[in-house]
């Protein structure tokens, strides 16, 4: 009964590891406070896969930012997770900010980041030619591709199910006991779970984590951002920075990978490393930081507003903390992941397991792991053709329910039944962009409400919208 | 695959598909609409308070006996109609592509009414900063969960904006128990209608504040509280009016948006100011044989001008249609060359056309172009930006007054407003007519 490893945090960090742990013969758990994976920071960022010419040589971040970039296409052939190949460009718009391009084009060969170029005016202004007129060249980095971050999330864990991890959702950690060495107890509100070891990915929370267990080698507090999410309307292709500042890699347009944009995001220490509210500050710095880069650009297009928090080890030069500690045997951290921690995650993944093995874990490889997911289809995706052949299949598949984001009651209910299926209205949303479109559900979350209440065999007055004890409804009008 | 032809294929089975559809079917034999949803009627069907059929019926009706008439109607005659199908494209060559759970269906049409209605302005466009808990509805939605679906949205409400929606709504959920604490509104003065503000909220005690809005969402899980604040004459909130009101619900009824992702596929140019399609007289969009009626088009406050609009649209749909017939017919007489015959469909319209440019206190007018020998009357539709205490309406060509109302009145950007133009009028026009307030 006991486990190997005990994972505590569903985000991009701990689903990665789990997809990593899960090719060899252990027994693994991941516990997740939330209803979901993909609860809190993995949610609440731009989905950008940086290729690594951004950090400073020499850190965990350009140990491990280039090599998790590299793996992204084949991830997403293998984990039928979506990419779209954008490139990135970094702007310059002053002297100064062209030395800062010389210096990326300079971090980027020394990280091993390759197809990295400079752009001057004219090759800037016919790449993108809707760009501001004081843009004054570019570094163009040509392989960055977007991902949505909770759908990798998503694929990462389905993955690892279906290889044997267990998903413990809704499974806070309260207590952590070390009662020899590799011999933990992880206590959460309704059960325990004896380890061998401990991996740390709990996010903002990874220090209060780490407390439990009688560490205090770090604290964790949140650099907060506000994102706004576009109509499909941008005229651009390219995920467009400015040149970064210190703490930063500044306001960016983000095209993702549904056709929708991003603007993302502002950066802010806050007291409340839990808060995620947004900020009508930080979200006209935004709309400012899109019209520098596009003066065209028209704030109407706004669909909706989010913020996020990312984890931040405190005098750690701004870096990941990825180790084992040093005062608690087979305790691993993996813990700071700010940006770029997407890109990152799945060579973070390989990181800590080699820390594990380190630290004694055996490494046995499973003889019938599957490195390939099925992915639910993307109606939205397909051409007359196979969407015609889908609804013969199942009439269920040429229902709509979502309007703005063509989405059938099909591939609702598939998200529902999937190996980590939808069980909340954001949860369907997160798979399948049910609600995510430009009239934020307010013609659509009825139904949803209703499948969802079905296909659960629960009453809908107790759907959840997000998180446990938060109904959308409350309770009939009669009878 | 199926392909299915028709001479109009009306997309929207709300009120205004079913009067543009009940219309054509007068003048052309095949008629289709084309319906999203798993019954007619549209949002009328959760309108189930009355006040509708003043203007058509001169009796006073509710949403669903409305849309039950229309429904009926379409039933006494060979008019198809597809539920549960989805519009996904429409091109300019009026091929209409749709799903639904026979299969994906292509409509080859003459002409194309679009009827898709509007949707509600959501959180995100006005931005409200804050958490983003369960709880937060627009009007409608919540006007659906207690209407159909027999659910409550809540038990303690705050509705921002007074749009009619919510303002129907505060009285509707007062009556099921439900407290509304107040309506906030951004402007200074009141978005719905006169009658609405009187009998939902006046006459159950709901209070109205104007100048004032919503500035946060509060509650990690569910909606706990909002803070609302007084707002300058920038309509910017004013530091320091802060205020904590405790609520569990908050429904938005900040304004309606004409659904017009699908005529940008067609390539139909949008008025950035309606968000609806740029028509003529006869209510024909940028694309030949393309017609626009109802809430796609505008927005309107009552659903007895959007019948009386989409019948128009309906008529000049059919008629573009039979045209198409009639030209296909006499060419293939001659040759059988389609091509010609798809180019001579609506020729006998092309002559000048006048441009309706709004001035002053217009905001925008529907049609935005005339050609003046299309319709035997030129209806003239527009809205104010802001309340007129009084004024008169005057429709000018160059120097001329070609029109001016005889009696002064109050305007409202809630009230639209009609003037009817005669042939006569517009004779001498040449290239454009303004209308404005004075």
């Amino acid at each position: 009964m006991k486990y190997d490893v005990v994972i505590i945090g569903g985000g991009i960090t701990g689903t990665g590891i789990a997809h990593e742990l899960a090719k060899y013969q252990l027994k693994t758990i991941l516990l997740e406070s939330g209803t979901d994976v993909a609860f809190s920071a993995t949610k609440q960022n731009g989905g950008v896969i940086h290729p690594g010419y951004d950090p400073h040589p020499g850190t965990l971040k350009a140990k491990l930012n280039p090599p998790g970039a590299r793996m992204y296409p084949r991830l997403s052939k293998e984990l039928g997770f979506k990419i779209l190949p954008t490139g990135t460009l970094v702007v310059a718009y002053s002297d100064q900010d062209l030395k800062k391009v010389d210096e990326l084009m300079d971090n980027a060969r020394i990280n091993g980041v390759e197809k990295v170029e400079r752009l001057d005016f004219e090759q800037l202004h016919n790449r993108e030619p809707h760009i501001s007129d004081k843009a004054l060249g570019a570094l163009l980095a040509n392989t960055t591709v977007m991902v949505d971050p909770f759908e990798v999330a998503i694929a990462f864990m389905e993955n690892a199910m279906q290889n044997g991890v267990e998903l413990g959702l809704c499974q806070k950690v309260r207590k952590i006991e070390k009662r020899a060495e590799e011999d933990f107890v992880v206590y959460t509100q309704d059960r325990q779970y004896e380890t061998r070891f401990i991996v740390n990915a709990a996010g903002v929370h990874a220090d209060d984590v780490a407390a439990m267990a009688g560490i205090h080698e770090y604290q964790v507090e949140g650099r907060h951002g506000n994102l706004c999410v576009l109509d499909k309307v941008l005229p651009i292709h390219t995920v467009m920075f400015p040149c970064p500042g210190p703490d930063t890699k500044g306001i960016a347009l983000i095209p993702t990978v549904s056709g929708n944009f991003l603007i993302g995001s502002t950066a802010t220490m806050r007291e409340d490393k839990y808060d995620v509210t947004n900020d009508a500050h930080g979200i006209d710095e935004l709309i400012k930081g899109a019209k520098m880069l596009l003066p065209d650009f028209d704030p109407r297009c706004i669909i909706r507003t989010f913020a996020g928090q990312r984890p931040v080890v405190l005098n750690n030069g701004n870096d990941f903390y990825i180790r084992e500690s040093e005062i608690v045997k087979g305790f691993i951290h993996a813990a700071g992941i700010q940006s770029p921690g997407i890109a990152s995650s799945p060579a973070i993944a390989e990181y800590v397991r080699d820390l594990l093995a380190n630290a004694g874990l055996d490494l046995k490889d499973k003889s019938d792991y599957n490195p390939y997911r099925e992915p639910i289809p993307d109606f939205s995706d397909l051409s007359l053709e196979e969407q015609d052949a889908l609804i013969k299949k199942d009439p269920a598949w040429g229902k709509i329910v979502c309007r703005c984001e063509t989405v059938p009651e099909g591939e609702i209910i598939a998200a529902i039944h999937s190996t980590l299926g939808a069980r909340t209205v954001e949860g369907v949303k997160r798979r399948t962009r049910a609600g995510m479109g430009r009239c934020q559900s307010g013609f659509c979350q009825y139904k949803v409400m209703q499948i969802l209440s079905r296909e659960l065999g629960i009453p809908e007055e107790q759907v959840l919208f997000e998180e446990q004890g938060a109904q959308v409804l409350y309770g009939k009008i009669k009878g | 695959m199926r392909t299915l032809k028709y001479d109009v294929v009306v997309i929207g089975g709300g009120p205004a598909g079913l009067a543009a559809a009940l219309k054509a079917r007068e003048k052309v034999e095949k008629v289709a609409v084309l319906e999203r949803n798993d019954e007619l009627g549209g949002i009328l069907n959760q309108c189930i308070h009355s006040g509708f059929g003043l203007h058509v019926f001169k009796e006073e009706l509710t949403g669903p006996e409305y849309a039950q008439r229309y429904v009926d109607m379409v039933a006494e005659t060979d008019i198809s109609c597809y539920l549960n199908t989805m519009v996904l494209d429409v091109t300019e060559d009026k091929h209409v592509v749709a799903m639904s759970e026979d299969g994906m269906l292509v409509f080859e049409a003459s002409s194309v009414v679009l009827a898709m209605g509007c949707r509600e302005r959501t959180r995100g466009q006005i931005r409200i900063p804050g958490t983003r808990p369960a709880g937060v509805f627009t009007a409608g939605l919540a006007q659906r969960y207690v209407n159909l679906e027999n659910f409550k949205p809540g038990s303690r409400v705050v509705i921002l904006g007074s749009g009619d929606i919510g303002l129907i709504m505060a009285r509707r959920l007062t009556l099921e128990g439900i407290k509304v604490v107040g309506v906030y509104e951004l402007m200074p003065y009141a978005n719905g209608l006169y009658r609405n503000i009187k009998n939902c909220l006046d006459d159950f005690g709901i209070p109205l504040h104007l100048s004032t809005t919503v500035t946060k969402i509060v509650g990690s899980k569910r909606v706990q509280a909002v803070e609302v604040s007084a707002v300058d004459e920038n309509l910017k909130p004013i530091p320091g009016t802060e205020e904590i009101i405790p609520c569990d619900t908050v429904l938005l009824s900040i304004g309606l948006i004409p659904e017009n992702e699908l005529s940008k596929k067609a390539g139909i140019e949008l008025n950035p100011v309606t968000n609806g399609p740029k028509v003529d007289n006869a209510l024909e969009t940028s694309v030949k044989g393309i017609f626009a009626c109802g809430n796609v088009l505008h927005v309107h406050d009552l659903v007895d001008q959007v019948t009386k609009e989409a019948e128009d649209a309906g008529t000049y749909a059919a008629e573009y249609a039979a045209e198409c017939a009639a030209a296909q017919q006499a060419d293939a007489a001659v040759s059988t060359d389609v091509e010609t015959a798809a180019e001579a469909c609506g020729t006998s319209n092309a002559e000048t056309e006048i441009a309706v440019i709004p001035e002053g206190m217009v905001r925008y007018t529907v049609p935005t172009r005339i050609c003046a020998n299309r319709t035997p009357v030129t209806k003239i539709k527009f809205r104010v930006g802001r309340p007129v205490e009084t004024a008169k309406i005057r429709i000018t060509s160059g120097d001329k007054v070609i029109f001016e109302s005889k009696k002064a009145k109050k305007f409202v950007p809630s009230i639209m407003e009609n003037v009817n133009l005669t042939a006569a009028q517009l004779a001498d026009v040449q290239d454009e007519i303004k209308v404005t307030l004075v």
